[in-house]
């Protein structure tokens, strides 16, 4: 079991890349807004682009080190990389895509047919094969680009934003696809994206990059649950609510700008600004304010309404914004509420974190 | 129509009446009999011969030496590349009389490589070998700077993941840049043909005009046109012919996008 290593430190023109990533066997997800330095990473990576300074090793091997003086060419380092144009190429059949880095390392061509037989089998497109590229999907062609990659038998796998240029119908079913086929694979592999809905499809170990920097790693849970900056917050689609900290009989109280008194774990009992994150997912809706146990309650108005697949996201509006993501099933149990009526938002205390802003 | 509009089909109309004009006038000067029998000519054979001969024998030099410069020009960065690019357009600015006088003094008997040359045993003016090198001389330039602008059309992540999969950059250059623009290279091979086919100046100077020797068809209708210039007509319509029959063939080779 290979584990990528790399420590690299990059000029761009807006700011230095300087990266420290562990990848174990399996699949990380890159997280970052565009411009955050995510494909620039992957082209260090790849030994498309030459880092200024640090080191990148796969396993035992060394790709990259500034100071020794070793850079293997990219066709040496045994990486596949699926990039977001996916690249293939135009005057070749689907089967000769996929068969190109066989040929170039003269594999004997016995072996190189069945190898490319086999694969396109274990993906599930056999039925492309002598297809002409420029009449695929945009679906098929992520699936013969991964292909062509995974054939070669790459010891690290790089995909940049997999799932971006597809329309929403086939996202879903490329995203099923792919979850099902990186699962089966023993290599690290980083999945780039900047869509926050990706990293809860994979639910997988989660990097965020951003401005050059990764600001968080580990696993998806721990994302959701301890989001150390804003930034990942937000990119998680977590609520944050802005207010104040302030201690009342040596008890750290949070009162939010639209004045609602809200409880939550303090990570923070320093009195000042601070932000209340609270994820979709753990605010449920309700038509009547619930009484019972000691919970948050947020009234508003519902603003947008969106069904993703078998959920709902509402948002609603009233002294606080407030997104709560609710079970289709829920939805229509509340009789498929429209934009415009009253709701009560709730949600528990512990699901609720403060932090200093 | 508006006036501006008017303005520009007039002017377009003249340009074309202005090309048109004289090719018809060759065209018409000569009937069909008198062209065949001006081309089963032994002695316009044997010119006929020369021309496509050393055009044909310049085209793989002009290949081995162009595409490997027109794919650095290509990969370059821009001031670099603006170098190299004026270093391609010396010989492009030099009257094709000049670049005759230059190449007779860089390989002729007194020239510059001339000793050297002549210790090999190899005496290069008025040979055939002049032929092809005044057309290597004069093509090629033009041969690179069309080729570096095909290059330019490849995205560049084609060739990048061709080497993530394993591929040397000369693979990637074989296997992949090459047949990516294949149809734009086989037009430009037959623009270098008809290039060549029509040098006359610099032919004239370096290899002479010898027939049978180094005259090919343009500067046998020089040396008719003098003697008798119906037969400089013929010859002219025969040459015009043969040109366009290589542009027809390349505007049905060239992909639309790929013509510069």
């Amino acid at each position: 079991m290979k584990t990528l290593d790399c420590r690299v430190d990059y000029s761009l023109a807006q700011y230095r890349l300087s990266i420290e990533l562990r990848v174990e066997p399996g699949v990380t997800v890159l997280l970052g807004p565009n411009g955050a330095g995510k494909s620039s990473l992957l082209r260090l990576l790849a030994g498309l682009n030459r880092p200024d300074e640090g080191h990148i090793r796969l396993g035992e091997q060394l790709l990259f080190d500034a100071r020794q003086r070793i850079n293997l060419p990219p066709e040496q380092r045994r990486i596949g990389m699926v990039f977001q144009s996916l690249a293939l190429f135009p005057h070749l059949n689907v089967e000769q895509n996929i068969a190109f880095g066989l040929r170039m390392q003269k594999t004997p061509s016995n072996l190189r047919n069945s190898r490319v037989k086999e694969l396109i089998q274990r993906l599930g497109i056999s039925l492309l094969a002598q297809r002409q590229v420029a009449t695929l999907s945009g679906g098929e062609r992520q699936k013969v680009a991964l292909a062509r990659t995974l054939v070669t038998d790459p010891q690290l796998l790089l995909l940049d934003e997999p799932t971006a240029a597809l329309d929403p119908a086939a996202r879903g079913a490329i995203r099923r696809w792919l979850h099902e086929i990186l699962g089966t694979l023993k290599i690290p592999t980083l999945l780039v994206t900047h869509d926050a809905e990706e990293v809860a499809w994979f639910r997988k170990r989660v990097a965020v990059i951003e401005q050059g920097k990764i600001v968080q790693s580990g696993s998806y849970h721990q994302l959701l649950r301890e989001p150390q900056s804003d930034f990942v917050a937000r990119f998680a689609g977590i609520n944050l609510i802005n207010g104040q900290v302030s201690l009342e009989e040596s008890k750290p109280i949070f009162l939010s700008q639209g004045g609602t008194l809200l409880q939550g774990r303090f990570n923070c009992i320093l009195p000042g600004p601070a932000t209340l994150a609270v994820a979709p997912w753990e605010v449920a809706l309700f038509t009547e304010p619930p009484g019972g146990s000691p919970q948050n309650v947020v009234a508003g108005r519902v603003i947008e309404r969106i069904v993703l697949g078998d959920r709902v996201r509402v948002t609603l509006l009233g002294k606080e914004k407030l997104v709560a993501e609710i079970s289709h099933r829920a939805w229509e149990q509340m009789k498929k509420f429209d934009l415009g009526i009253e709701l009560y938002a709730v949600f528990k205390a512990r699901e609720a974190r403060i932090m200093n802003t | 129509m508006r006036p501006f509009t008017l303005f520009l089909v007039i002017t377009s109309f003249l340009l074309g009446l202005l090309i048109l004009l004289p090719i018809s006038a060759l065209l018409l000067a000569t009937n069909p009999l008198e062209l065949f029998a001006i081309a089963t000519n032994p002695e316009v054979l044997q010119a006929l011969w020369i021309t496509l001969a050393s055009s044909f024998l310049a085209l793989p030099a002009i290949f081995l030496l162009g595409l490997p410069s027109a794919y650095l020009i290509s990969r370059c960065r821009s001031r670099l590349r603006h170098g190299l690019e004026t270093l391609l357009e010396l010989p492009m600015v030099m009257p094709p009389i000049v670049a005759g006088l230059a190449l007779l003094l860089a390989f002729g008997r007194q020239g510059l490589a001339g000793g050297l040359l002549a210790e090999l045993g190899l005496r290069i003016p008025f040979t055939l070998l002049a032929v092809v090198i005044a057309i290597l001389f004069v093509v090629t330039p033009y041969f690179v700077r069309r080729c570096a602008l095909l290059f330019d059309t490849i995205d560049r992540s084609l060739e990048e993941a061709a080497l993530l999969l394993g591929a040397s950059e000369f693979q990637t250059f074989i296997h992949l840049s090459l047949p990516l623009v294949r149809r734009g290279l086989t037009a430009e091979a037959i623009m270098a043909l008809a290039q060549g086919i029509g040098l006359f100046g610099t032919i004239i100077l370096f290899a002479g005009n010898l027939p049978g020797r180094t005259q090919t068809l343009s500067l046998a209708i020089y040396s008719a046109f003098e003697a008798d210039p119906q037969e400089a007509f013929a010859l002219g319509s025969l040459l015009l012919l043969i040109s366009l029959l290589l542009l027809t063939i390349v505007k049905f080779i060239a992909p639309k996008e790929q013509r510069i």
